[in-house]
């Protein structure tokens, strides 16, 4: 990995053309993905990019601009360009300056040599393991699934003798099954991250995905209402909460005055049951890192500790706004680092983790009298000011006297999930990691939980 | 570029291409009234693609070192073999005839003309527009864009060509007590700086604080199967979500659409018809050509309730014995080619909205999309809406919070009993899946119909 070894002399000559302050984020990756399309390894890439983020300020005054970086030749371009940004970019009196000191060291499990040295044939070999697993069923077929390995390095400098080094790698994979005939056909979708491919158990992933195809494929129409308590698969719930508490909890919306909880410290904002940590050093989390993207040293911090608000995680502008350490300054997405050098850090979650509790899925399911079981939303997709929500099912399954009955489909689920938070019922042991969209940063860990007081929607 | 192909024709590939972009952007946003960001952005690279024996292989970066590109030839070649020797069936892929053609893109005032400065300026007046004493946060962003594209194949292409789009967008958070409520807008094209300059600002800005302020005093919406007037927004997020993405060439291959036996029969009432266009002059997902060179084409998906055929690249259409769509598009030089949709739209119709809204006993008339997901396999989907009204004896009543539809497909597009004269299209951008995100645009006139409602 080469080129970002150049940060350093973008902050100088930033400072040489007149900057009080520089910046410089230079991040590099490599990145394999395979594609199977009708149980074929239809499409495989190689890809490779080098960027350069520069940030000048003088005075109050902010500019950003990025590049790809082939040569130093573009070290000079980005300067020049955030450069003469400064001329028309009106004073921002909130801009506090840049890190003073970088988190040293490394999160054990954030990097994994095998994967990253892992090429396309190894690759290969996983998603054929997934789809041997799918198609063990001759009714069941793999019609779409992706398979992407990543290892980046990332260096950040600033004018303030800051050099803060990160490397990492990422898995990430989207996977499909289908089964059914004769124009009837079910689907079961999921997704699986982590940063060692090792980690991943496709065999087990292609068993679930045909599970869930039968299951779709079985579903009908749901009539009515439900009320009831909601059991929740992790892996649309921890993109439900990236949206939600990852905003509420977020300095940057906190000081704008966009989260409902601002300025709720201190109180209950959740049941008993529910509590939530940013965890930037855990070990192999998808986010972690002992800095930053701004170079700031990061830190394990408490957001709701049983039910009660605790505090905001935030970048260094906006820590500085609200009164909280800085250290959630963020570019970086978790399934793909592709762009991060394109945009500024802003305040994001690291790894949102939500602690498990000591029950498993079965033993939570085994409590509702009546209620439905949802696997797999449309898009897990709620409106994070009110706390709205209205979501498709595509695999949900009606739960009554504690068994799990029948399969439906077209409804929706209905509440919303900051009143949901107050009704938690149940929380599983088994943390999944997920993320919200491509090109976010932040990553949650979340167990399966049950919920009192949605509501099942269907025709009629 | 010319000797990244050779080398794809030497190493045997079937055929290949080499695609070669600059990208540029220039990004503002305000909050507050306050500058967020001003980000200007360039992004270059290069991605090679072979094809041998039905499978792909693609090998990109970002390097200038001469030679790089060659060796990524190679290894695109090297990666397409191996697939083809893991099982992947063959297929054939319509040629195109080649042409070196240069293109501009139809812009009056070029972005990149206009000052950092001005651009600033107008950001900043429509965050300050949506001041208000019940709005606790106010937004504001501009962007442009400028694309530049090679491409060069070995059936001989040489193609050039540019892009360039502009957006203008707010959003505004209502408060009171512990309730938030936001809503927003946007206008996007095809275009340059003219776009910002026919625009008032000022009520532009307004308009959003209005509505979100509204939305504060918006009830819960009425849920189940509901007698529904989509605007033109939701409107297209149903052509894109419900009948869009089934049908891409490349789910009709893989039977993973639940259009894939329909050609030539009713999916819709005789009032429904639907296109996909990426010639549509000025809308955000127009393109002279596609990633793979195809000129962008006007394809008729669904005429008077007929299916008529679905959207192909070079592989589908020579699969499905097709006249290429111009559909073959790709996220940018590292990404793979997939069949995507440009402009998506259903087609107007003869009655007027007022006259529809009259004649609506009972139901509700959606304001604005926020987001949809597609379900090709099943043929429901789900779209999300900013706000709706109710309707009461043909008068559009209280407003109603964010909503939620779903249903079937086909059902729905089958009870559609009204639609109007009035039409317009909004841009977004499209993932296939998660990922792989192209800029699109969606749209269609007022359209009333059945469908499953609900929201929290």
């Amino acid at each position: 990995m080469d080129g970002i070894d150049l940060a350093p002399d973008a902050v100088r000559r930033a400072r040489s053309e007149g900057a009080d302050a520089a910046e410089a984020y230079a991040i590099t990756f490599t990145s394999r993905s395979v594609y199977i399309e009708d149980n074929v390894p239809k499409v495989a890439e190689d890809r490779s990019e080098t960027g350069l983020g520069v940030r000048a300020a003088k005075a109050k005054r902010v500019a950003f601009s990025a590049t790809t970086l082939a040569s130093p030749a573009d070290v000079r371009s980005a300067v020049a360009a955030a450069m003469a940004g400064l001329k028309h970019v009106p004073e921002d009196p909130d801009f506090s300056g840049l890190p003073t000191e970088a988190g040293k060291g490394e999160v054990s499990g954030a990097w994994d040599g095998p994967t990253a040295a892992m090429e396309v044939a190894g690759l290969l070999e996983a998603a054929m393991t997934f789809t041997d697993a799918v198609t063990e069923s001759k009714a069941t077929s793999v019609p779409k699934a992706i398979f992407r390995i990543q290892g980046y390095a990332l260096r950040i400098a600033n004018s303030n003798d800051v050099l803060a080094n990160h490397r990492g790698t990422l898995v990430f994979a989207y996977l499909t099954a289908k089964c059914g005939s004769k124009g009837k056909f079910g689907e079961g979708i999921l997704k699986a991250m982590n940063t060692s491919i090792r980690a991943i158990d496709f065999a087990h992933l292609g068993a679930t995905a045909a599970r869930r195809a039968a299951a779709n494929l079985k579903a009908r129409a749901f009539k009515g209402k439900l009320p009831g308590i909601a059991v929740l698969d992790p892996l649309d719930l921890g993109e439900a909460f990236l949206t939600t508490v990852g905003s509420a909890v977020n300095g940057e919306d906190v000081h704008k005055g966009r989260s409902p909880w601002a300025g709720k410290v201190g109180q209950e904002i959740a049941s008993a049951g529910v509590t939530i940590r940013d965890r930037p050093r855990m070990p192999g989390g998808l986010a972690s890192g002992v800095a930053d993207d701004e170079g700031n040293a990061t830190r394990d911090r408490t957001l709701v500790e049983a039910g009660t608000l605790k505090g905001f995680f935030a970048d260094r502008k906006h820590a500085a706004l609200i009164g909280v350490p800085a250290g959630n300054g963020y570019r970086r997405a978790v399934a793909t680092v592709e762009g991060a050098y394109t945009r500024p850090a802003e305040t994001e979650p690291s790894n949102l983790v939500v602690e498990p509790g000591r029950k498993s899925l079965d033993a939570l399911l085994a409590e509702v009298d009546s209620g439905v079981y949802v696997e797999k939303f449309a898009a897990p997709e709620v409106n994070p000011f009110s706390g709205s929500f209205a979501m498709e099912v595509r695999n949900a399954t009606l739960i009554k006297k504690g068994q799990l009955a029948d399969h439906v489909k077209v409804a929706l689920l209905t509440g919303n999930f900051y009143d949901g938070l107050k009704n938690v019922v149940g929380v599983g042991r088994e943390l999944t990691p997920t993320h919200a969209f491509l090109t976010a940063p932040g990553c949650a860990y979340v167990p399966p939980m049950a919920f009192d007081g949605f509501e099942l929607v269907g025709q009629g | 570029m010319s000797a990244a192909v050779r080398a794809l024709e030497k190493a045997g590939a079937g055929f290949g291409d080499v695609r070669r972009e600059d990208r540029t952007a220039f990004v503002v946003r305000v909050a507050n009234d306050q500058i967020q960001n001003v980000n200007e952005v360039r992004r270059r690279g290069w991605g090679v693609r072979a094809f041998f024996n039905g499978a792909w292989g693609y090998a990109s970066g970002t390097s200038a070192r001469s030679g790089d590109a060659v060796q990524a030839a190679r290894k695109a070649v090297a990666i397409a073999r191996a697939g083809a020797a893991a099982g992947v069936p063959t297929s054939k892929l319509r040629k195109m005839p080649s042409t070196t053609i240069t293109l501009e893109p139809k812009v009056r005032i070029e972005p990149r003309d206009v000052s950092g400065e001005d651009k600033v300026a107008a950001t900043m007046e429509v965050c300050r527009a949506q001041k208000r004493d019940e709005v606790a946060n106010t937004n504001a962003s501009y962007s442009d864009s400028d694309w530049t594209f090679e491409l060069a194949n070995t059936w001989g292409a040489c193609l050039q060509w540019r892009e360039v789009r502009v957006r203008i967008a707010a959003q505004s958070v209502a408060g009171e007590g512990d309730r938030r409520e936001a809503a927003y807008d946007f206008r996007d094209g095809t275009t340059g700086w003219e776009l910002v300059k026919a625009l008032d600002l000022a009520e532009f800005g307004r308009g959003v604080a209005r509505d979100a302020v509204e939305m504060l005093s918006a009830a819960k919406p009425p849920s189940g199967l509901l007698t529904v007037v989509t605007d033109p927004g939701v409107s297209g997020l149903l052509a894109h979500e419900v009948m869009g993405h089934a049908s891409e060439g490349d789910e009709i291959i893989k039977k993973r659409s639940f259009l894939t036996d329909q050609v030539g029969k009713r999916v819709g009432s005789p009032l429904v018809s639907m296109y996909d266009d990426g010639s549509y002059p000025g809308a955000h997902g127009s393109i002279p050509f596609d990633a793979e060179g195809t000129p962008a084409h006007k394809t008729t998906v669904i005429d008077r309730g007929i299916y008529r055929g679905f959207l192909h690249s070079l592989e589908t259409s020579g699969m499905l014995k097709a006249r290429p769509t111009g559909n073959g598009r790709a996220q940018d030089f590292g990404r793979r080619v997939w069949v995507r949709m440009t402009n998506t739209y259903f087609g107007a119709g003869r009655d007027k909205k007022d006259e529809i809204l009259e004649e609506t006993k009972s139901g509700v008339l959606t304001r604005k999309w926020i987001s949809g997901m597609e379900d090709p396999v099943g043929g429901s989907f789900q779209a999300v809406t900013q706000s709706g009204f109710r309707i009461q004896k043909g008068e559009v009543g209280e407003r109603v919070r964010g909503m939620t539809l779903t249903g079937n497909a086909l059902s729905i597009l089958k009870s559609v009993d009204r639609v109007s004269k009035e039409i317009s299209l909004d841009g977004g951008s499209c993932g296939k899946g998660e990922e792989d995100y192209v800029p699109v645009a969606a749209g269609g006139p007022y359209m009333r119909c059945k469908i499953v409602v609900g929201g929290g």
